[in-house]
């Protein structure tokens, strides 16, 4: 252990040593990224919740006109920690290997998970960017940017779909009681959000639209309870990791080995 | 004896893919002296009319070469798959950054191609299109800053006593993290030293990658030659 002689190990020494420093490490940063990924969607860019499809041109770029500079600013801090993706997605990809299912669950979803962040997150922030660059520009092209920003965003379906499908058969599948059984149906209803989101890809207004009811109320209350749910239980599993390579054991009573 | 695997192989597509690199940046018209996010849309029409071609070869140099960097930062990947760690979490990691920076840059290069293949576009489009290069261009950096970090933290918690890469490879790695930062608030500013013809967005980020594309290039190529001169010893 420590080499200094009390019992309590030093942040320093976990930050080096800790048997679990991996794990922890990633897990920290993905609970950092949702919650920037929040603060700069939510209230910086001030492009969730959306703003309507059905929206005339002259409107379209008065948005971008009032919203450029946190649409600039917000989406220049995204460029700067996207990266953050790789140690989350790395850490779902670990449960997975911590299954007693084959690798190539694991790797399916890094691999999947990895490329949804181009098409469902950077591509918005480039056509978003790129509106609010040049707001003298002919509203008509602001207004073409303004639906590729927002359809690449909510309409990259399939990567989430099959990811989460594959996540969800590997926890079924699994006989290491990694995660609980009722989490893997959860996984199916994140994945059915992908499937009712594709009419926004066809209606302007109403509940399917890409800030209607059910194309976004509906799929952003799945997403987050998902989401926090997944944070969760991942937080039990590093906890109850032993490095073996059978079932995951129980918590202690008390203690968990933090 | 080790059968032969192939690694070096794909090393040594590094030197050659990053001798067509330099050539496609030489030859791009718009990189040695940057186009200015200044200009006007009939100033960046003109210029997509006057330099189709170089414009147009350059840029399918690039396509077909640009993820060339993958085997590179793969061949990382299983640098740190030897380190003293207990998961394979941060191998996982470079190997879930590999494919960013690539695919990032593929699309500005498909952005450069369009705005060359009519460049008799109104010019308002021919101008959407360079912006919309030229800004993803710009900030390609975040997988490339992960990587660099990843990698750092990776050598960091190698704790042997003959660890695979040396400490200061470390801290290279997180200098030009730092130096490749700023390319991300690129957007921020069309003149000055942020924009994306400027001295941190265009120069310092720029010449950062390359620098770290030499420099670890060549400290992976030791360590896997020292690797099989080891396993040759061994076997």
């Amino acid at each position: 252990m420590s080499t200094s002689t009390t019992a309590l190990p030093t942040t320093g020494w976990n930050l080096r040593y800790h048997p679990k420093r991996e794990l922890w490490f990633a897990w920290w940063v993905m609970v950092v990224f949702y919650n920037l990924y929040g603060v700069l969607f939510f209230f910086v860019t001030r492009v969730q919740p959306p703003p309507s499809p059905a929206w005339d041109t002259p409107t379209v770029a008065r948005w971008f006109a009032d919203h450029g500079h946190g649409i600039i600013a917000g989406f220049a801090i995204v460029f700067l920690v996207a990266g953050m993706c790789a140690p989350m997605n790395a850490l779902l990809a670990y449960s997975m290997r911590r299954m007693s299912v084959s690798r190539v669950f694991a790797y399916s979803y890094l691999i999947i998970y990895s490329l949804a962040a181009v098409p469902g997150m950077l591509v918005m922030a480039m056509a978003m960017t790129v509106a609010a660059f040049r707001p003298d520009r002919d509203p008509e092209i602001i207004g073409w940017l303004y639906d590729f920003g927002f359809l690449s965003f909510s309409g990259t379906m399939g990567v989430f779909l099959i990811g989460s499908l594959v996540y969800m058969v590997a926890i079924l599948h699994d006989k290491n009681d990694v995660f609980p059984k009722w989490f893997g149906y959860l996984g199916l209803c994140n994945a059915l959000t992908e499937v009712v989101v594709a009419p926004a890809w066809i209606f302007q207004r109403g509940a399917f639209a890409w800030n209607g009811a059910i194309a976004w109320w509906i799929n952003m209350v799945v997403f987050v309870l998902y989401t926090g749910v997944f944070i969760v239980l991942l937080r039990k599993m590093i906890e109850r990791e032993d490095f073996g390579t059978g079932r995951l054991p129980d918590l202690p009573a008390k203690e968990a080995s933090r | 004896m080790r059968r032969p695997d192939g690694e070096l192989i794909l090393f040594w597509t590094l030197p050659a893919v990053a001798a067509i690199w330099i050539s496609a940046f030489f030859l791009f018209p718009g990189f040695v002296h940057p186009m200015s996010p200044t200009m006007s849309a009939e100033q960046v029409a003109r210029f997509y009319q006057d330099e189709t071609a170089r414009i147009r070869y350059s840029m399918i140099l690039f396509n077909w070469f640009g993820v060339g960097l993958i085997p590179i930062v793969i061949l990382m990947a299983m640098q740190i798959r030897r380190m003293a760690h207990r998961t394979p979490i941060l191998s996982y990691c470079l190997i879930a950054c590999a494919g960013g920076p690539p695919t990032i840059f593929l699309i500005a290069n498909m952005f450069w191609l369009l705005g060359s293949f009519r460049p008799d576009r109104a010019p308002e489009l021919t101008q959407l299109l360079n912006d919309l290069a030229w800004l993803t261009f710009t900030v390609l950096v975040p997988y490339l800053i992960a990587q660099c970090l990843l990698l750092a933290l990776a050598i960091f918690w190698d704790q042997q006593d003959q660890p695979v890469f040396k400490p200061w490879v470390a801290i290279f790695n997180v200098v030009v993290a730092v130096a490749l930062a700023p390319a991300a608030f690129t957007a921020l500013s069309h003149t000055g030293p942020l924009a994306w013809d400027g001295l941190l967005s265009f120069w310092v980020k720029n010449i950062a990658i390359a620098v770290w594309i030499i420099v670890m290039g060549v400290v992976l190529g030791q360590n896997i030659r020292a690797q099989r001169a080891q396993e040759q010893v061994a076997a």
